[in-house]
């Protein structure tokens, strides 16, 4: 590229953190957070994914025994949390190609819309699948 | 009615850095612009206001402010359109270096605005007793992306702006769009060349501000696409 407009004092890039803060979001900015936020967790996440997995080379009980710990509620609701943000990062991942290689622009509001429509139906949806056993013991059956 | 506005006001000459000023206007009317209040600040209260404005009817492009969190332009913005009962925020645009008040210094981006080559290039000369021939089909794929009167207020909304000086910004995109699939240009590739880097329009995340802000309601991320498109697909 041409270089001539670069390094011309824009402002102080440390400003980037307020005028974040300060200016007025709407769907596209909010998605774009989340997705950037999501994509970090994911990051976390596959550090904790390889360290569970690690267990694997001190030989088949030690990781299955591990592999039971996860099966206790709390980390089960924590699973269902993750699957939340896998689910946005991902539907929202569809938004941007479509953004990109349709015409995702002229419906981007529509778009972010609906993956939150469709993300909440599959979230609760696995939700079922996951507290199924525990859902159907509530209620007696 | 009356109004309350807070404005940022810098003078580099007086001020270590900027100050919040509470204005109050009286005996406003809803069909007032923000512009005339500024008008009416500047002539009767305080003379040392300073802003830019020149045609006042949104066709100069130089009275782009922020108001409330939000790119705007003055001239095009009625009181009756914001919340009267609160106090209105006016600041200058944002990543540009203040001049003094509501003044920013716009050379960046116009440094920006002149490296995609604003002007046609043509390899050809112009038939001799005629205007260069365009259909109207042709035509009106440019007439959207032609109706951007710089403004900036799309470029100093961009997130990709504030942490990135480099990023070439919507404007300077949008006008690359308006030559780059103008059928009688023939510098398309060479304005191509120019964006496709990583200052350039791949920095664009989509965020849709640049739509958010813009005065004459442009759908800038689509003309971004599009030129993405071109760009990826021109070697296939």
């Amino acid at each position: 590229m041409a270089d001539e407009y670069k390094g011309i004092k824009t402002f102080d890039q440390k400003e980037w953190v307020k005028e974040n803060l300060s200016y007025k979001k709407d769907s596209g900015s909010w998605a774009w957070i989340f997705h950037r936020v999501t994509g970090l967790a994911l990051i976390g996440y596959l550090f904790l994914h390889v360290y569970s997995l690690s267990t694997l080379t001190s030989g088949r009980t030690a990781f299955e025994t591990k592999m039971q710990s996860f099966l206790s509620p709390p980390l089960l609701a924590l699973e269902w949390f993750l699957f939340i943000i896998v689910l946005f990062h991902s539907l929202n991942g569809v938004r941007i190609v479509l953004v990109d290689w349709a015409d995702g622009a002229k419906y981007h509001k529509t778009l972010y819309r609906f993956s939150w429509i469709i993300g909440i139906i599959l979230f609760l949806l696995m939700g079922y699948i996951m507290f199924s056993h525990e859902i159907l013991k509530f209620f007696g059956k | 009615m009356d109004i309350r506005l807070k404005i940022l006001r810098y003078n580099p000459e007086k001020d270590d850095k900027p100050y919040f000023q509470d204005f109050t206007v009286q005996n406003v009317s809803p069909d007032w612009r923000l512009l005339d209040v500024l008008h009416e600040i500047k002539w009767k209260v305080d003379g040392t206001l300073t802003f830019r404005r020149s045609c006042a009817h949104g066709i100069c492009g130089s009275d782009g402010i922020k108001v409330n969190g939000k790119n705007r332009l003055a001239c095009s913005l009625l009181l009756k359109d914001m919340n009267m009962s609160k106090t209105i925020v006016i600041e200058p645009l944002p990543s540009l270096p203040i001049i003094k008040d509501l003044v920013v210094d716009m050379t960046s981006f116009f440094a920006k605005y002149e490296v995609i080559k604003p002007y046609l290039i043509s390899k050809t000369p112009p038939p001799p007793n005629s205007e260069r021939f365009q259909s109207n089909e042709d035509a009106e794929k440019l007439f959207e992306s032609a109706k951007c009167i710089l403004c900036g207020c799309c470029t100093t909304s961009c997130p990709s702006t504030w942490t990135n000086e480099n990023y070439i910004g919507p404007a300077a995109l949008l006008k690359t769009y308006r030559f780059a699939f103008d059928t009688r240009d023939d510098g398309g590739d060479e304005r191509l060349d120019i964006i496709d880097n990583p200052d350039g329009i791949w920095r664009c995340h989509t965020i849709f501000n640049c739509i958010e802000t813009c005065p004459k309601e442009i759908n800038i991320t689509w003309h971004i696409s599009q030129l993405k498109k071109r760009i990826s697909t021109k070697e296939m």
